[in-house]
């Protein structure tokens, strides 16, 4: 059962969306927005890692099991890496891991990739605003909380 | 004087049962050729015919393949433990296997032996486990050489027989069985017998001493060593009962669980340390075979093993306690 | 085919080119034939090949218990072949310490059958017959994945959750398969625990995710993971679904091209990215 047809009552739903990023590019464009002072929603739980080449799908789906409405997953744009081609081999990786996904009729659009550099605070803000209202939109992750119930 | 009941009043019966909440687990047809102890929905969803052996066993009904032991939270410096509840449903096996019935009896011993434990009699006390017995047998059955047979009663509380034309002959064996069929059954003077079984395909008076004889010979790696090293058949048995215990959560809040083990698995037995006694898969098949035949027979004194086959018929490459039994029989012949 | 078959491996084990032969033997109860090691160039006889032998017995090659009995000799089907081109390309196996035999195969009654296209072997230091049967088109490779994605994605949900419910996690589809070949499987290591060992839904859906994308890219699609599952899981089309994905997006079909780089492990700056904002 997804919940994308059920509506949900505005102002009850506040989506969780757990936003896995890079630790050169796009935790320091989040740390950008934040010192320019543009707001962006309170929904997103940014989590560090050294690299996208370091994000394992597992963390992905962890993130589903904890109760995460959706995951961002974010780093240095192509050619950018701080260690040459970690984001090279992320790009591959999620290119199958969609597939996967789509596959096994977990919801990908509540999968998100982006590329957002340190110099892209605004970036970081439209895209969290955009996840956020899309997911709003999606309503509650109930499908794979169910998974979850023992 | 039999007591009868046809198949229909059966489905009406379970109807009742799931309607009364108890939980209802009988052989579903899960796809084709393919037949598995399930949670039954509805009263049409079993099979009262038409299959040799569920590829599972009822031993799920009293020791599940997880538990919840207990939950932690984590308050502060507080730590919570909230034991988890005693299962307090009631459980309808039917249709069940003899091989699988005689089973309960014999995990008695072990859930009952230095610790009580406790959700496993629970769960006992509240099964109740019909059996129905077999009319064939296919290649991989040996109940009779475990002595055992199609129609043993032993850990059933009522036997059904197929009479043929959708009726079925109920033999009730202990009061629970009495007073789930209480009023049900139809005085009959008909009776049924069970198929004639599986020919006895091994000699296992004397296992315990061939076994112990046997323990350093050099064959087992040759009996053994197409084996894979999955869990299929300890998971498919209806006696294996090794289980593991691990905690699962965060800092904050978890559980302590109880999930099913199996000694084939490379990591059974494996040491922090790093060290693994059984480091090859030779020695790991002969444990499983010792446990079943020669430890469980010494401790407790009867064999851990109910001739279901269900070990061969789920194995990737039709290994089982019978093929390794019989290639050391046929060694020690020579 | 049988003659030709037990004359190679008596050959191959007489003047000493081979110590084992892993091959297909008769049980003596099963219908399917199991996995025989020959020894003795006398035990030939043993060896069967029939509509039946569809296990993948390229596993073997791996298992501590069978690398003790010296060089090895395998029989394959064009099909469980690619398992020992994608191993030796991960640098497993060290090919000229093993004497492939292939032999040809006109399908085995299995769903994936329908579609091969590797009836005759075509790596073999040893070809034993001459296939009949024609390489089916591409394109009907993956109808069964196509149809199953025509379903919205809740049904698709629905379906798994059914099917992974009755996952007991004996670990037969891992070991089973001649690329799960880790030391520790990530499912075991337990200093943290990375996934539940628990088979709940959760930690079923958790497994099957982590072993299917572990072979995304690699699986040769030989169904043996599906073929061994002891409650009938059809592990297809996840697999399926890899390996159509790298197909499309790569070019890449796992285990047809020894030359080929690896998908994972590699990558080109010309890679797709539609998807990334």
């Amino acid at each position: 059962m997804t919940n994308a047809a059920s509506p949900t009552p505005v102002g009850e739903f506040e989506p969780k969306i757990v936003a896995y990023v890079c630790n050169w590019c796009t935790y320091l464009g989040a740390d950008l927005a934040g010192t320019n002072r543009l707001e962006y929603p309170a929904n997103v739980r940014i989590i560090r890692l050294p690299c996208t080449g370091r994000i394992d799908f597992n963390l992905i789906v962890k993130a589903f099991e904890i109760g995460a409405d959706a995951v961002l997953v974010s780093g240095c744009h192509p050619g950018d890496c701080h260690y040459t081609s970690g984001n090279y081999h992320a790009r591959r990786r999620w290119i199958l891991f969609r597939e996967l996904l789509a596959t096994l009729g977990i919801e990908t659009e509540r999968v998100h990739f982006a590329w957002i550099s340190a110099a892209e605070g605004k970036k970081f803000q439209q895209v969290i605003s955009e996840i956020t209202s899309q997911t709003r939109d999606l309503g509650p992750y109930h499908a794979y909380r169910e998974i979850c119930e023992v | 004087m039999s007591q009868v009941i046809s198949k229909p009043a059966i489905r009406r019966l379970v109807e009742r049962w799931l309607r009364q909440g108890k939980r209802v687990i009988a052989p579903v047809q899960v796809r084709p050729n393919l037949v598995s102890y399930q949670p039954v929905r509805s009263s049409d969803q079993f099979l009262l015919e038409g299959f040799v052996r569920p590829l599972n066993s009822i031993k799920q009904v009293v020791f599940p393949r997880h538990e919840q032991l207990f939950q932690y939270r984590v308050r502060g410096k507080q730590i919570d433990l909230l034991p988890a509840p005693l299962p307090d449903i009631e459980r309808i096996v039917l249709a069940a296997r003899p091989c699988d019935a005689v089973a309960l009896p014999i995990l008695d011993h072990v859930f009952n032996w230095e610790f009580r434990d406790a959700a496993y009699n629970r769960r006992r006390e509240l099964t109740t486990v019909v059996t129905l017995a077999c009319m064939e047998h296919d290649a991989h059955c040996f109940c009779t050489s475990v002595g055992s047979g199609p129609d043993d009663t032993r850990g059933t509380d009522a036997l059904l027989f197929d009479l043929g034309d959708q009726t079925l002959e109920v033999r009730c064996v202990t009061d629970k069985g009495q007073s789930l069929f209480a009023g049900q059954t139809e005085a009959s003077t008909r009776t049924a017998a069970a198929g004639p079984g599986p020919e006895r395909r091994a000699d296992l008076g004397r296992i315990s001493e061939q076994l112990e004889q046997a323990f350093e010979r050099s064959e087992w790696a040759a009996w053994t060593n197409r084996c894979l090293g999955c869990g299929a058949c300890a998971y498919g048995c209806p006696a294996c009962h090794c289980f593991d215990m691990v905690d699962e959560g965060g800092p904050t809040c978890g559980a302590r669980v109880r999930n099913w083990d199996a000694c084939q698995l490379g990591q059974f037995t494996l040491h922090a340390s790093g060290h693994n006694p059984r480091s090859v898969q030779s020695q790991r098949q002969r444990q499983r075979i010792y446990h079943k035949f020669h430890v469980y027979p010494k401790k407790f004194g009867e064999l851990l093993c109910t001739g279901c086959g269900n070990c061969t018929r789920n194995c990737p490459v039709s290994l089982g306690v019978l093929p390794v039994l019989e290639a050391m029989q046929a060694e020690e012949a020579k | 085919m049988l003659q030709p078959l037990r004359e190679t491996c008596r050959r191959l084990l007489q003047d000493g080119t081979v110590q084992v032969v892993i091959g297909y033997g008769q049980a003596v109860r099963a219908v399917e034939p199991y996995p025989v090691f020959i020894t003795d160039p006398d035990d030939v006889g043993q060896l069967v090949w029939n509509e039946q032998c569809r296990t993948n017995l390229v596993k073997y090659l791996l298992r501590k218990e069978i690398r003790v009995l010296g060089k090895p000799a395998i029989v394959v089907k064009g099909c469980d072949e690619r398992a020992i081109v994608v191993l030796e390309q991960e640098s497993q196996i060290d090919r000229s310490q093993i004497v492939v035999i292939g032999v040809a195969c006109d399908g085995m009654a299995e769903p994936r059958c329908e579609v091969c296209d590797a009836h005759q072997p075509r790596f073999a230091d040893h070809t034993i017959g001459h296939a009949t049967n024609v390489a089916q088109p591409a394109e009907r490779r993956y109808a069964a994945l196509c149809e199953f994605l025509e379903q919205p994605p809740s049904d698709r949900m629905a379906y798994w959750k059914a099917e992974l419910e009755r996952c007991v996690k004996c670990y037969a589809c891992r070991q089973a398969c001649p690329l799960c070949y880790c030391e520790r499987c990530i499912v075991e290591k337990n200093r943290p625990t990375c996934l539940d060992t628990s088979a709940t839904l959760k930690g079923n859906f958790a497994w099957h995710i982590v072993r299917a994308f572990h072979l995304a890219s690699r699986c040769v699609g030989c169904d043996q993971c599906s073929r061994v599952c002891p409650e009938g899981i059809d592990l297809r089309l996840v697999n399926l679904s890899m390996a159509r994905a790298s197909e499309a997006s790569f070019g890449h079909r796992s285990g047809t091209d020894p030359q080929a780089e690896l998908v994972l492990g590699n990558y080109s700056q010309q890679d797709q990215e539609h998807f990334i904002r």
